[in-house]
């Protein structure tokens, strides 16, 4: 029965997609019209554009540019919000410039960012740094400012420093919420990703995804759109394990259902 | 904190803003920067005031927040029903936690071009990749909120006598709308940023299209100015989301 049990609740996703397929598939049968391709059509799509050389080049290139950005902004963002949470005139400092700036779409920014950097990687890797840096931002302050005040002060009655105290205490103890604002920012990366391409039309999955829309092979459209959809899940899906791994102290080991019998 | 703290945290945190400002004056009162690239900061804000009395650009901002406020409603009204239901049913649950699960992930911009070509050029495909986008911040937060009710609640208003089926409506919607409405800021914030970057992608009215339009004839000053009128309507709603949220919560501590 355990075993049962288990065993669904690691295919749920799986069973997920292939219902989602379906209905996909039920949908463009009845539609039937020839800018909405039947999910078998487009997953027969897949192999076509992942064996060609240059799509595949186009893909990865993508994916160097969004995990070197996604890196960088990691490293800048969550030291910055850690100190932004644990000093309070680092956070009045920081924090308006940020409430201004969350709401401005990054990628929109992508059509100024090429008049001054070019078309080139350095722009959208701006782009996405911008993008994901953010969410982490404000994530890493808030589990910095909720770290308990009494570790802090055991800690320097031990002969912490400042800076130890910082790495030693307040990183770890944040970091459930920093890793929560990791798994944002790493999903806001893939979308400003397949924006910035899309705007700065030169290589890269998303300059594919809308090149084949703008020449009006939907099946290609169609297959893209699947295998962006499978890197985000499967990014998303290695990310959440690591996460696990983490932070397997701080989560309850069961799921605490809710009644109302 | 008495008023004098708050005063010069206010003006610390204005310090960066006009030290920004100052910079961008700098470099293009200097001559780092040629006019093409970047234009001083008070020849945009001029336009941007200029441009705001104009009947297209109000025109545009109208197009741009009705697909905001269109999206973002059936966001919300989807998202919390169903968050709700999932937090109640166990079956619901199991049905709608793997399918969350595989799209929550999934980036919605790439979903667009299908949308594009089911719903067309106009309204409707924007609409729904907002919804899209905007529905799983508030669907998770609600979910979160309503499965963290306190259980003594429930067995209370039971005790009290309340209905089963009312309890829901009575009891856990009211105890979950601090996290909701957490949902509801973040997913705003995701409709302003997908409702600009959809009309940027194919449009012919809102202020995404403006930027694009600016951008194709190398107008820099036009180009900022939408993305300043999108980040002040940004950060409008929030304060309005704001005042909401404080009015509705108004008798609980600390929030």
């Amino acid at each position: 029965m355990m075993v049962a049990r288990m065993l669904v609740s690691r295919l749920a996703p799986l069973l997920a997609c292939l219902g989602l397929l379906a209905i996909w598939q039920a949908g463009a049968l009845t539609l039937s019209t020839e800018s909405f391709p039947t999910a078998l059509e487009a997953l027969r799509a897949v192999p076509a554009i992942l064996g060609d050389r240059e799509s595949l080049v186009n893909i990865l290139a993508s994916l160097r540019r969004m995990s070197i950005a996604f890196s960088v902004a990691l490293v800048v963002s969550i030291p910055l919000g850690l100190m932004m949470g644990r000093n309070r005139f680092v956070a009045c400092f920081f924090n308006p410039l940020l409430m201004i700036t969350y709401p401005v779409p990054k990628a929109a920014l992508m059509p100024i960012i090429m008049l001054w950097l070019g078309v080139g990687d350095i722009a959208k890797m701006l782009v996405i740094f911008l993008g994901v840096s953010l969410p982490v931002i404000y994530h890493s302050f808030q589990g910095a400012r909720a770290v308990e005040e009494k570790m802090l002060w055991s800690g320097a009655a031990m002969g912490l420093s400042a800076a130890q105290r910082m790495i030693r205490i307040v990183l770890p103890a944040a970091l459930p919420e920093i890793l929560t604002g990791c798994r944002t920012g790493l999903v806001l990366a893939l979308i400003t990703m397949v924006t910035s391409e899309m705007i700065a039309r030169q290589s890269g999955a998303g300059n594919i995804l809308f090149n084949s829309l703008d020449m009006g092979q939907y099946d290609i459209v169609y297959a893209m759109i699947i295998i962006i959809g499978a890197l985000g899940i499967g990014l998303d899906a290695a990310f959440e394990r690591l996460r696990r791994r983490l932070v397997r102290w701080s989560e309850p080991g069961f799921e605490i259902p809710l009644s109302f019998a | 904190m008495n008023v004098k703290a708050i005063s010069t945290d206010v003006l610390l945190g204005i310090v960066p803003i006009a030290l920004l400002v100052a910079v961008w004056q700098g470099i293009s009162s200097f001559g780092y920067a040629p006019m093409t690239l970047l234009p001083p900061p008070g020849l945009v804000f001029m336009r941007l005031v200029q441009q705001l009395a104009t009947d297209t650009f109000q025109q545009a901002i109208i197009a741009t927040l009705f697909r905001l406020f269109a999206g973002f409603s059936i966001a919300v009204i989807l998202g919390v029903g169903i968050g709700l239901a999932a937090a109640a049913s166990p079956a619901v649950n199991a049905v709608v936690r793997p399918i969350v699960r595989v799209l929550a992930p999934l980036p919605k911009v790439a979903l667009y071009p299908a949308l594009l070509l089911l719903l067309g050029f106009g309204h409707e495909s924007k609409i729904v990749l907002v919804a899209a986008d905007a529905l799983f911040p508030i669907l998770l937060s609600t979910y979160y909120g309503a499965s963290m009710v306190e259980q003594k609640l429930i067995w209370s208003a039971m005790a009290a006598g309340t209905p089963r089926h009312q309890i829901l409506f009575k009891v856990v919607l009211p105890a979950a709308v601090p996290s909701i409405l957490t949902g509801c800021r973040i997913g705003l914030v995701i409709s302003c940023i997908v409702v600009f970057l959809a009309e940027m992608i194919t449009s012919t009215e809102g202020l995404g299209h403006l930027l694009v339009t600016a951008a194709r004839t190398f107008q820099a000053v036009d180009m900022f100015v939408p993305l300043i009128t999108i980040s002040l309507l940004g950060l409008t709603l929030n304060a309005l989301l704001q005042a909401l949220r404080s009015y509705l919560l108004r008798g609980f501590p600390e929030i």
